[in-house]
């Protein structure tokens, strides 16, 4: 009777020793390898460094006039530019200009590790379903594990500041690439690529020249999400310290600054709003060719 | 009905016998228990000897520092606060005991107590020679800065918390930017452990502000540095140093400010109460370091006040024996 009442676990000594093992071991391995694996991401702490340095020291103006540029090459939309130059004048006009420029660096080079990582992963996905059946459940712990269980451990490992703060967010963000690049490439129509290997051209060719680009308005849908999601993830990489928006906003929650919190919590979104726009219009300008290409 | 009267009286009958044993004193005493471990332990350890050793029936309850002082001076109950943090109301608490409504009867309940600068023990076996702040700031070299190798690095607290201020302040009125050092935000509570965690792990050296009892402090043997200079006057402290760095122009170098920790106890429970028992809470003054082993013991067994107290009570009996008189040691002993 006891056994169907009380479901029948394990010792409470055999947990801990359980557990006291897991830790250990952990322990050990960050002690004999932490100072590889941090030697090992060196080269980009210092990319971001100089980035973030780059950011916040060059002259507010070019800044503004770089963005706008890219801006306007991405969607060549005018109201767009002026959208985002205003947002960036009214973000600067409230003192949250080095804020935001050090989420800006850290959610640009966060966005391209995960296309860096995320995109080949999504291909080899696409074209063996034995991988994709191994990674689905990959994606959706890094989704859905609760972002402290695995902070905890990037500290013992590295220490606080950029590096495992980009970790964080590419666990967090990479998911939507790595799965919108297989969707796009799985349903590229099968007929164009028999087609290709009908005229004898090498795999390669088939991936870069047909696929891919038929693939890009899906995997543009996956670049957006993904930076939306690692922009979520500012606050929380500000609690392992990282500088930026996420500062004033843990500062803000902790003394209940309402304005503070308000203002910088407001900039993180017109950040996502901006990006969210241009990488949509981006995709949609690409789509339109592939409309011309139907008809 | 019978049956439930004699019940009844019978019931009135065993709890008269019960009251009627414990010594009119200590009848309902009540204990406040804070929420953090070190003060949850110590309620624990008062309730064992109150219960165990006098005979007395105590209730814990949950309190938070600033009610628990209110309701103490106002409505005379809890009867005891093991652990009070008293420097924010420190004035009114000096006129209740000056009015003879409550009672300090222990001025430090554990050595070793409060916030500062620490060292991993690694470090202090590198370098012995140096034991002081001051010395300390002249070496940021032995503390290279993460994001940038050239500057030493120090782990001040995440911000919001009111010891950034104080670290920043000081900082200052070190004049260590100056010296070759930046402040590293660590961002959250578990990013300034985590700092810490890894620094001690792999033998490396680690400078930052914590703040004792607690169980990373005993976890990883950290060595608290003396300052070098004597504490700087209230006034600096209160009026600079604790103020946000726009109203703190000309910060005074410090030692930080000792922190005004009391066991604090009501008018009525000292008049009733056994004078070994307030020998006891006079004599009870827990070394830092047993503290912090007791700290560390209660996150790696995830146990709480009440196993950690009988942990202690077996454990420690060097500690504890000398607090209270032999046939009182013997009655909690037995207990056990």
């Amino acid at each position: 009777m006891e056994y169907l009442l009380n479901f029948p676990s394990l010792g409470r000594e055999t947990l801990r020793d359980f557990k006291k093992s897991v830790d250990s071991s952990f322990k050990e391995f960050s002690r004999s390898h932490g100072e590889g694996i941090e030697n090992f991401f060196e080269p980009l702490l210092q990319f971001l460094v100089f980035f973030e340095k780059l950011l916040i020291t060059s002259p507010w103006p070019i800044i503004i006039i770089l963005i706008a540029y890219l801006t306007w090459k991405a969607s060549q939309k005018l109201s767009l530019v002026i959208g985002t130059v205003l947002s960036f004048v009214i973000i600067g006009l409230f003192g949250m200009w080095e804020d935001t420029m050090s989420t800006l660096a850290i959610i640009s080079v966060a966005t391209f590790l995960c296309l860096l990582l995320g995109t080949p992963i999504g291909i080899i996905m696409a074209k063996s379903n034995r991988v994709s059946a191994m990674m689905s459940p990959v994606l959706d712990t890094m989704q859905t594990i609760p972002t402290f269980v695995y902070l905890i451990p990037i500290i013992m490992l590295l220490g606080i500041g950029k590096v495992p703060g980009l970790i964080a967010v590419c666990i967090y963000a990479i998911p939507p690439i790595v799965r919108l690049t297989n969707l796009g490439i799985r349903e590229v129509n099968s007929k164009l690529i028999e087609a290709g290997k009908a005229l004898g051209i090498s795999k390669f060719i088939i991936l870069y020249k047909i696929e891919f680009p038929l693939a890009l308005p899906s995997i543009m849908t996956g670049v957006n999400q993904t930076i939306m999601m690692s922009l979520a993830m500012v606050v929380i990489a500000s609690m392992i310290g990282v500088s930026g928006l996420g500062v004033p906003i843990l500062r803000s929650i902790s003394n209940q600054y309402l304005a503070l919190g308000l203002m910088n919590g407001l900039a993180i979104v017109a950040l996502a709003i901006i990006f969210d726009r241009i990488s949509q219009h981006y995709a949609r300008r690409i789509q339109k060719h592939k409309d011309i290409l139907k008809k | 009905m019978k049956k439930i009267l004699s019940f009844i009286i019978g019931a009135c009958f065993l709890l008269l016998l019960n009251t009627g044993e414990t010594s009119a004193a200590c009848k309902n005493v009540k204990i406040a228990n804070m929420n953090w471990a070190s003060a949850g332990l110590m309620a624990n350890i008062d309730k064992i000897v109150l219960e165990k050793g006098y005979g007395c029936k105590v209730d814990l309850i949950q309190a938070d520092t600033v009610p628990a002082f209110t309701s103490m001076n106002e409505k005379g109950s809890p009867d005891i606060v093991p652990e009070l943090w008293a420097n924010s109301f420190i004035t009114p608490l000096n006129k209740a005991i000056k009015e003879g409504r409550l009672h300090r009867l222990n001025k430090s309940p554990i050595t070793g107590l409060g916030e500062g600068w620490w060292v991993t023990p690694a470090f202090r076996k590198k370098h012995p020679e140096i034991k002081t702040v001051l010395d300390l700031i002249k070496r940021p070299d032995l503390f290279p800065h993460p994001e940038d190798k050239s500057k030493g690095g120090f782990v001040t607290c995440p911000a919001g918390w009111a010891c950034q201020l104080s670290n920043a302040n000081l900082f200052r009125a070190f004049e260590m930017e100056k010296k070759g050092w930046k402040l590293i935000d660590p961002g959250s509570a578990a990013g300034l452990d985590g700092t810490i965690a890894k620094a001690a792990e792999r033998n490396q050296n680690w400078v930052g502000y914590y703040w004792a009892p607690t169980a990373i402090i005993g976890k990883y043997s950290l060595v608290k540095l003396d300052w070098g200079i004597p504490f700087a006057g209230k006034k600096n402290w209160d009026q600079c140093i604790a103020k946000p760095e726009k109203d703190c122009a000309n910060p005074k170098p410090t030692a930080w400010i000792t922190p005004a920790v009391n066991t604090v106890v009501t008018d009525k429970f000292k008049k009733n109460a056994d004078k070994t028992l307030i020998k006891y809470f006079e004599k009870r003054t827990y070394p830092g370091d047993v503290m912090n082993g007791m700290l560390v013991y209660m996150t790696e067994n995830q146990a709480d006040g009440s196993d950690a107290a009988i942990e202690f009570f077996k454990k420690h009996e060097s500690v504890w024996g000398k607090w209270v008189p032999a046939d009182i040691a013997k009655k909690i002993k037995k207990s056990l």
